[in-house]
């Protein structure tokens, strides 16, 4: 009797599974996702396996190739960095687009007006603290406003991005444009430009430095312990006597820095000018690094390597099958949905209706 | 329970696995056979394959800008297949004028192209930090300028003198607004023309004068109203702004932008249309009555054949009218004045002679003065021409000292409505 009432499927929470079955999962979700795909391109008509070949070849086959995608990878995973001690305090920031577009911003001021009147490296270390300063003042505002009068940080944060990229419209096309008419920013002096280390911009480097400093900051610092304590619950750390507001502020500016950094390391490395879309989408692809990744800066290292991989292997796809480039980003879209997705069936189990033994079992 | 589903997802895990194992090895053959067909249909006689990349910043959805390289790049295909030179075409669409353009130029170098076509004016700075490394490739930047001075022997400009399209247009515009007085349909004074220009950009300013130089030749008292949407391609702006032009009381409307909303607009509002890039007389069969647009292949089969023969190419090529690169869409007969077919056979052939000279200095002032002095070229890097008179012999001579137009001088009769762009 009391079966018809129990739904075909119920979910339940779970916990404590152990290490081995939560990557087990994780690597079949992975295959699953190489599987669907697959069947995408046998429908497209193209050989799967040749296929994932040719992206696997196009972004790590040739070292030209390998280049460019750890050119793809690092604001990513710089991004992902800058967002990870918001999203620990459940400070929900998706403003990382205009964060960095603030900081490329500083930075080039910097690049286009001060290139003859300092020396070389000055010249990059002042364009990236320019960069880090407008980024996390960019970041700021909402953090002061959260802090203050308790606004909504998603909606504030994500309309910031928009004002930041019309700012940057105004002035490619306004005071800092080149050729008149052209909307476009000149190219920066090559003192402006970051050096190339092995043949990439050495922005990587940078990232990779602050990855280790920030497990060390989240891990081990006063600071890092208080903004997982707000994140587990606000009255707890209120109780425990912490300046909540202070800290939100303070943990958005350091945010807003580090994405501004990336703004500084992408205009000065890679696009060696400012345009509208310096973030070109960045700080949104990193909310997806920085989730995946458990905001564990180390797992956020491989997690946008792997996103750069399907990139520059989606691009090359596109250039020697000739694959539409949406299809290149259906099956990006299909690895994000199956890694994000497998992320449930760890934290929650279904049970099937008269699965009574499976209940009783747990 | 558990650990069968968990052998089972490993099962299928190492089975997957091992599948991929497999296709590692066999890559290369889809991709390989294709360019192996592509040989053999060329045996006989003096046969050769030229691989060509092409990066475009949209796609043929555009129907104007991209579209139009699109026909070109099909024309020049078969162009050169009837001289035995087959061509490995490699397109990247929807590329932005950013660092993805210099990835777009380094992935088409490794994958092996011999000459690589950017489309569009942004994607010249991403090119030129390619070029270097890839000296054996040709790099070519449509209506960019860079070429004449950046010291790289194989990059290359081109674009195609399409002020001597825009005049043309002009004089069927001109021909039309003329018979509209004649026939007592407008005053003298109502003969005005709105344009819908991108931005106040030297190639739009370049365009709207010689258009407006067309009209006022053959309807001596012609005005024209500019407005900038600030986009090169964006509908729904530039839609407002042809209505706005025609609130204000335009009679005839033309563009420098991409889309067809201008020619609906237009006919919407009962005022009359020329286009650009494409015939849009499809969309707007009662007021579009003529188009222009370059014809990209007649530049892209002297380059790839160019390519094909190891041959040196200009780094600076710019035609018109002469050699076929310019070109008019089918004209409205429907509604166009009478006699337009036979006027614009004459001015285009007086065009090609040189006879006629669009930018003659005779017959536009500036200022109430007639314009006797104005620079070509910037050579410090300033934004402001500052070297090659291009005033002389009566004329201003638009493209001749490098193939992007340079023409930005704001002649009397034409209004700017904003100067923002």
């Amino acid at each position: 009797m009391h079966e018809s009432h129990t739904p075909l499927i119920r979910l339940a929470k779970r916990d404590g599974m152990p290490k081995g079955q939560v990557w087990a999962i994780r690597g079949a979700s992975f295959l699953a996702a190489i599987l669907i795909s697959a069947l995408i391109f046998l429908l497209m008509g193209h050989n799967p396996f040749g296929a994932f070949g040719t992206m696997v070849g196009g972004s790590l086959g040739k070292p030209t190739a390998i280049r460019q995608t750890v050119k793809i990878a690092v604001p990513l995973l710089g991004t992902a960095l800058a967002i990870a001690p918001c999203f620990k305090m459940r400070f929900w920031n998706i403003g990382a687009e205009g964060q960095i577009t603030a900081g490329a911003v500083g930075a080039s001021y910097f690049a286009l007006f001060w290139a003859d009147k300092l020396p070389g490296p000055m010249l990059l270390v002042v364009m990236a603290v320019a960069g880090a300063i407008c980024g996390g003042l960019w970041a700021l505002v909402p953090a002061f406003f959260k802090a203050k009068w308790g606004t909504n940080e998603t909606l504030f944060t994500l309309m910031m991005n928009y004002i930041m990229i019309g700012v940057v419209k105004w002035l490619q096309g306004g005071p800092w444009e080149g050729r008149p008419g052209s909307q476009i920013i000149p190219q920066f002096d090559s003192a402006a430009v970051l050096p190339k280390v092995l043949g990439v911009h050495c922005g990587w480097i940078i990232v990779l430095i602050l990855t280790v400093a920030m497990f060390f900051y989240m891990k081990y610092t006063k600071q890092g312990y208080e903004i997982a304590v707000i994140g587990e619950s606000e009255n707890t750390a209120r109780y425990a006597g912490m300046n909540v507001g202070r800290i939100i502020m303070r943990t958005m500016f350091l945010s807003g820095a580090i994405a501004g950094l990336v703004g500084f390391i992408v205009a000065s490395g890679a696009d060696n000018t400012l345009y509208s879309g310096v973030a070109a989408g960045v700080g949104f692809t990193a909310i997806t690094v920085a989730w995946l990744a458990q905001l564990n800066p180390f797992a956020m290292v491989g997690i946008s390597v792997l996103l750069a991989v399907l990139d520059k292997g989606a691009d090359t796809l596109q250039t020697q099958l000739s694959v539409p480039a949406s299809i290149s980003d259906i099956i990006t879209g299909i690895f994000l949905f199956c890694m994000l997705g497998c992320e449930f069936f760890i934290n929650y189990r279904l049970i099937l209706r008269g699965g009574h033994k499976e209940v009783a079992e747990s | 329970m558990n650990k069968k589903r968990f052998l089972a997802m490993l099962l299928a895990g190492a089975m997957m696995l091992g599948l991929a194992a497999c296709g590692g090895g066999s890559t290369e053959t889809p991709s390989g056979g294709e360019t192996v067909s592509g040989n053999s249909e060329t045996p006989s006689g003096e046969g050769k394959t030229v691989k060509v990349g092409l990066i475009c910043i949209g796609d043929e959805n555009d129907q104007g800008y991209t579209y139009n390289f699109i026909r070109g790049k099909e024309a020049v295909t078969e162009k050169l297949a009837a001289k035995g030179i087959t061509v490995d075409w490699q397109v990247k669409w929807n590329i932005g004028e950013d660092s993805s353009c210099e990835e777009a130029n380094i992935e088409l170098a490794e994958a092996g192209c011999d000459l690589i076509i950017n489309n569009s004016y942004g994607f010249e700075p991403f090119m030129l930090k390619v070029a270097p490394d890839y000296p054996e490739i040709e790099f070519i930047a449509c209506t960019n300028q860079a070429s004449w001075n950046d010291g790289l022997d194989n990059t290359h400009n081109a674009f195609a003198n399409i002020y001597e399209g825009r005049y043309l247009a002009g004089v069927v515009a001109g021909m039309k607004l003329q018979e509209m007085i004649d026939n007592g349909e407008i005053t003298a004074e109502e003969a005005v023309i709105g344009y819908v220009g991108a931005y106040s950009f030297a190639e739009v300013i370049s365009g709207f004068t010689a258009y407006y130089l067309g009209a006022k030749s053959v309807c001596p008292s012609v005005t024209m109203k500019v407005q900038f949407v600030g986009s090169w391609s964006d509908a729904s702006e530039e839609g407002n702004a042809a209505q706005a032009l025609c609130d204000a009381g335009c009679v005839m409307i033309s563009q420098h932008s991409d889309n067809t909303t201008p020619a609906t607009a237009a006919q919407n509002n009962g005022a009359f249309h020329t286009g650009y890039n494409n015939d849009m007389i499809s969309v707007a069969p009662d007021a579009s009555l003529i188009g222009t647009r370059i014809d990209w292949s007649v530049y892209f089969e002297y380059a790839i054949e160019a390519v094909a023969n190891g041959e040196e190419f200009a780094q600076d090529w710019c035609h018109g009218m002469d050699e076929g690169a310019v070109v008019m869409t089918p004209l409205n007969e429907d509604i166009a004045a009478e006699g337009t077919a036979e006027k614009l056979a004459e001015v285009e052939e007086q065009i090609r002679s040189g006879e006629l000279q669009v930018f003659d200095t005779s017959t536009f002032t500036v200022k109430g003065e007639p314009l006797t002095t104005c620079m070509a070229l910037d050579t410090d890097g300033d934004f402001v021409a500052d070297s090659e008179e291009a005033v002389f012999n009566g004329a201003f001579h638009e493209s001749a000292f490098q193939s992007a137009p340079y023409f930005t001088v704001q002649i009397d009769g034409i209004e700017w409505l904003n100067s923002a762009y």
